[in-house]
């Protein structure tokens, strides 16, 4: 009979109301499931909330800034293919969507960039950027190439040398003349040729079997670039033809000189208000300076180095023989005398 | 490393760790490598140097990778490299404060490594970093620089002492102190030299120069940090060298018990060999000559112009800045000064007065520094008004026990380096508080009238003298002070230390069976064997004559200035009291013997540091036995005060005495709760902590705990067998028992 007792007992249990007091929340069903969760971090899938599509000068900045700073190596490129299209798509005479300024600083680091598909893309938009606009950045872009040149990575140094010889055919003036840009960048060249010495170097010859400088295909390219690096530097440029000056009359000769420089900040050689330069980071204006700092410091290094291209023959040989015309050209008419300075 | 720039850097093998690695072991054959990479550093360098505070280290090979490649492997080209330490320099110079943190870091360490590599001499360095150190706004980078400026000025001293880079420190130090005296930045200063000092990198007067400087300056902080150094830094040095000292103790021969046992392997033999090393370079520690450490207070330039100096710009000037704890521990400095140095700034004690009340707050620490300020020399003219200050504001009945019996003590502290600023009246006043029902007040009025009983006995009332002072005074062995008299010669409780020694050697011929007394014959050898080296000593017994003869010319003079009236010159003072005091012939017997008893043992013996330790413990116990033969409690307590040297700094607890003005922290409490409690990491029974102990200590358990811990099994047997007995049997069980515990165990306890 007590099992009979107990049972009504739990029976009863089933329906018990529950008792409601004052100032207590209501007790939670039995059913109640927590639904409340805790999360460490929170996801939000798309970045911008707004309602109307974005325009395509905001969308262009995006894609300058994902390019520029986006952490995967993908959405990098996957960036600079739209910046390219964007810039390949536009009509004839639109001006670009952002100016020159501020793109090449924003991209210049991307030289260094551990991807190749990267780098290639990079070169395909920098082709399509307008030439005249390159000149006046060509001092902060070289920095960059320099720094891909010596680079540890063989891929980035070929890749750099393609940016350099894009920047000498769009402003070789500039590369040569700009500050820094003739002596520390033919130190680059001297360097990743392996036709550097060490400056404590000990009269024994070290035999050069380091892993850097052995690049095998990339050899005769380096030679190529070089050339085509001191023929912008030593080789004299066509002069302009005089006729249109002589047509003036007599007043007016060479008016074009007296005129207000076309270019910026023309008086940057005298180096007014910045730290003072030494040898390495001086501008090299003019064609003799620049032949007098070869002479003094490279051209027994290079005229060495090209003695071997010539004797391995083939495409190397080939690129030394290009190399030695162009020195021949470009050394051609200096004469050692003013080496005092 | 993170994980994802490592698969970078294997996809363009661009290692410079390996290559590193390969230039450390070859530098000539990869110099060409090498220089790729100063060119990559270079140019990389020269993009940093564009937009310095835009640059990051995104790219594969980041520019802090480059600088830190460059440091490692600089020593194997250094012309090609002669410039890399400058650029370092200049670029750390100039914009360390926009420098991205983790390059930061990267060249402060490689500018340290260079140094290591000797490229950069250790000035050069310091005097790159220190200058950092004191501009920076980055708390990060003021604790890295901290920190390596510490540890080269360690390590440019830890062969010998570096001091043409100390002195360059040290000036640089003082100048930046001098220089600017409101500035904050003097802390690195205080901080750099205090922790120098602490390990006893610098220990001279120079350091000391640069704390006085801080003290002397206008910050708030500073002056603390130099005040506290002259009050602290001592201290923290024993400590630390006591901490060094008591490093672990191999057993050696322990070890090479082990050794002798065990397998036999090369690293088991090395690492015996390279504990018999340590051993033997501690042991060479230990009896290196122990090297003079003077503390900064007695190291330090003209005291009286610093404490005057300190005390005239920070207490006295109205305009200082300083809050009440800060003041308070200038002026603990001051006075320390005062006590230890005896000087003598008399506008100190009336500043005082202002601040001697019982509300005001801290008041034991002003007691404390009064105490501390006052020595023999201070008038007692210019203490006199102070202790009637403290008489009338801190003790009456009114006022709270732990009041009066703060100023009791203080008074007493005063009075024991001052006896003279008391008078009688007061004195006598004071001293009836021994009768009170508070502890506190009780136990410091009778420590004031223990006091006078040795100092002053002639101004207590006659019943409150005692036996001895009475005696004393009837005899005339105690004469009164005098203002300015200070003891003549000889060394206190040298007699009983000679006395002792005599016991003693009584006591060893007793024990070789000689009689107690050396015969003559005998005594020659004794004196022979006892310092055989000690070839003037005999000399010296032998001219006790010389002695005499001189002592008597001494008692000449002073008998033809005893006709003079009162001159207040203490040695002959001393003597001419006595003179009057006791008939002549009689009183040169006396100073014979006196004489005698100065000159003897100091003179003829070098007294060994074990003979001082002994000398030190007689005179505490003489004192003891002089003052009172009452309970323990007293007695340890009396020892406590007595053993306090009198150059010791004197603090608010000792003021306060028993009794406490200002409420127990809960810590304080419970370790009150806790002591004597043992030490008791988990919760056990007394039974089971007092096995853990035994064990400890690798005593065997009693016969009761190992039948309680006998396996079950093992007693079943018998338990069994306990119920299946003849009563034969069972009687004969219980006889044995009867008689073992007769006889005391199984074996008998026969006392052996």
């Amino acid at each position: 009979m007590g099992s009979s007792a107990r049972k009504k007992k739990e029976k009863k249990k089933d329906f018990q109301k529950v008792k409601l007091k004052v100032g207590k929340t209501k007790a939670k069903p039995d059913n109640f499931t927590d639904t409340s969760f805790k999360a460490k971090s929170i996801v939000v899938n798309q970045q911008s909330l707004s309602t109307s599509a974005p325009t395509s000068s905001a969308q262009f900045e995006h894609y300058l800034s994902l390019a520029s700073s986006s952490k995967s190596d993908t959405q990098r490129r996957d960036a600079l293919a739209y910046l390219t299209s964007r810039l390949s798509s536009r009509p004839v005479n639109e001006p670009l969507p952002l100016p020159t300024s501020i793109l090449l600083p924003k991209l210049a680091p991307l030289i260094l960039d551990g991807t190749a598909s990267v780098r290639t893309q990079l070169l395909k938009f920098l082709r399509l950027l307008p030439s005249s606009d390159i000149g006046d950045r060509a001092e902060a872009m070289l920095l960059y190439i320099r720094a891909g040149m010596t680079h540890l990575a063989v891929d980035i140094r070929t890749d750099a040398l393609s940016v350099m010889e894009w920047m000498l055919e769009v402003a070789p003036e500039d590369v040569v003349a700009c500050p820094g840009g003739w002596v520390k960048t033919l130190k680059c060249f001297m360097s990743m040729m392996g036709w550097a010495l060490s400056i404590g170097t000990t009269k024994w010859t070290a035999a050069t079997k380091a892993s850097f400088g052995k690049a095998g295909k990339t050899f005769p390219r380096q030679l190529m670039v070089l050339a085509q690096f001191l023929r912008a530097g030593l080789v004299e440029q066509q002069a302009l033809p005089p006729t249109a000056s002589r047509q003036a009359l007599f007043p007016l000769t060479d008016v074009n000189i007296h005129m207000i420089p076309t270019s910026s900040n023309a008086y940057a050689h005298l180096n007014l208000f910045g730290t003072p330069r030494d040898e390495e980071g001086e501008m090299y204006v003019d064609r003799e300076g620049r032949q007098r700092v070869f002479n003094k410091l490279f051209q027994t290094a290079v005229e060495k180095g090209i003695e071997n291209a010539k004797k391995e023959a083939g495409e190397p040989g080939r690129a030394g023989a290009v190399l030695a015309k162009v020195l021949k050209d470009g050394m051609g008419d200096f004469n050692g005398v003013d080496d005092t300075l | 490393m993170p994980k994802k720039r490592v698969g970078a850097l294997e996809k363009v093998d661009a290692d410079l760790p390996n290559l590193q690695y390969k230039i450390r072991r070859d530098p000539k054959s990869y110099s060409e490598d090498f220089l790729n990479q100063y060119g990559q550093y270079k140019s990389q360098r020269d993009i940093f140097m564009a937009s310095p505070s835009t640059a990051t280290s995104a790219g594969i090979v980041s520019f802090r990778d480059l600088i830190d490649f460059v440091a490692h492997v600089a020593d194997c080209f250094p012309e090609d490299t002669a410039e890399f330490p400058e650029d370092l320099k200049n670029i750390l110079t100039s914009y360390h404060a926009e420098l991205e943190s983790e390059l930061r870091e990267k060249i402060v360490g490689s500018l340290v490594l260079l140094r290591r590599k000797e490229i950069i001499d250790s000035a050069n360095l310091l005097n790159t970093l220190f200058p950092i150190l004191v501009a920076t706004p980055s708390k990060t980078l003021r604790s890295l620089l901290f920190s390596k400026i510490l540890s080269d000025l360690r390590t440019s001293n830890s062969k010998s002492t570096n001091h043409r880079l100390n002195r360059t420190m040290q000036t640089a130090l003082f100048n930046l102190l001098s220089s600017d005296k409101t500035s904050q930045k003097g802390i690195w200063a205080v901080k750099i030299t205090r922790e120098l000092w602490k390990r006893q990198i610098w220990t001279d007067a120079k350091a000391v120069e640069i704390m006085k400087e801080a003290s002397l300056a206008d910050n708030e902080k500073v002056i603390g940090g130099g005040v506290r150094f002259f009050l602290g830094g001592d201290k923290e040095r024993e400590e630390l060298e006591d901490e060094s000292s008591d490093e672990e103790v191999v057993d050696i021969g322990k070890l090479k018990h082990q050794h002798g046992i065990n397998k036999k392997t090369k690293k088991k033999t090395k690492t015996l060999e390279r504990a018999v090393e340590k051993v033997k370079k501690h042991e060479k520690k230990k009896k290196a000559p122990h090297p003079l450490n003077f503390s900064a207070l007695h190291l330090l330039h003209d005291p009286q112009g610093f404490a005057e100096q300190l005390f005239s710009k920070h207490l006295q000037n109205t305009k200082s800045k300083l809050n009440l704890d800060q003041k308070l521990l200038v002026l603990q400095l001051v006075s320390r000064l005062i006590g230890l140095h005896k000087l003598t700034v008399i506008s100190l004690y009336s500043y005082f007065i202002k601040y001697l009340t019982p509300r005001q707050p801290s008041v034991t620490s002003f007691l404390a520094s009064l105490a501390q300020a006052t020595h023999n020399l201070v008038p007692p003219d210019a203490l006199e008004p102070l202790v009637q200050k403290i008489a009338n504001e801190f003790v009456s009945e009114a006022s709270a026990s732990e009041v009066a019996s703060a100023g009791l003590n203080a008074i007493r502290e005063i009075c024991v380096r001052q006896p003279l600023a008391m008078n009688d009246t007061l004195l006598q006043d004071l001293v009836m508080y021994r009768k009170s029902k508070d502890k506190g007040t009780m136990m410091a009025a009778k420590g004031l009238l223990s006091l006078y009983r040795e100092v002053g006995a002639d101004m207590l009332k006659k019943r409150d003298r005692g036996k001895t002072a009475t005696m004393g005074l009837k005899s005339g062995s105690i004469k009164d002070r005098r203002f300015g008299e200070e003891e003549a010669g000889g060394i206190e409780g040298l007699e009983l230390l000679e006395e002792w020694k005599e016991n003693e050697r009584k006591r060893k011929r007793v024990e070789r069976g000689l009689p107690e007394e050396v015969g003559s014959d005998e005594e020659e050898e004794d004196e022979q064997d006892w310092d055989a080296w000690d070839v003037e000593s005999d000399a010296s017994s032998d001219s006790g004559g010389w002695i005499n003869v001189e002592s008597d010319g001494e008692i000449e003079i002073s008998d033809s200035e005893d006709d003079k009236p009162a001159v207040k010159k203490a040695k002959t003072q001393a003597s001419k009291s006595e003179a009057e005091a006791k008939e002549s012939t009689n009183e040169k017997t006396e100073l014979e013997k006196e004489e005698q008893k100065i000159s003897k043992l100091a003179t003829t013996k070098i007294l060994t540091p074990a003979d001082l330790a002994k000398l030190q413990e007689l005179r505490l116990e003489a004192s003891l036995s002089k003052a009172m033969g009452g309970n323990k409690v007293q007695t340890a307590r009396q020892k406590e005060l007595l053993a306090r040297h009198a150059d010791d700094a004197l603090t608010a607890e000792q003021i306060e005495g028993f009794s406490k003005l200002r409420k127990s922290t809960k810590e304080e409490r419970v370790a009150l709760a806790r002591e004597g409690k043992g030490d008791r990491s988990e919760h056990k029974s007394t039974q089971a902590l007092r096995r853990d102990k035994k064990d400890s200590e690798g005593k065997s358990s009693t016969n009761k705990e190992k039948s309680r811990k006998k396996n079950f099994m093992m007693t079943l047997g018998k338990a069994k067998f306990k119920q299946k007995r003849s009563l034969v049997q069972t009687k004969r069980v219980l006889q044995g028992h009867v008689e073992r515990s007769k006889r005391g165990g199984k074996r008998g306890n026969i006392g052996m």
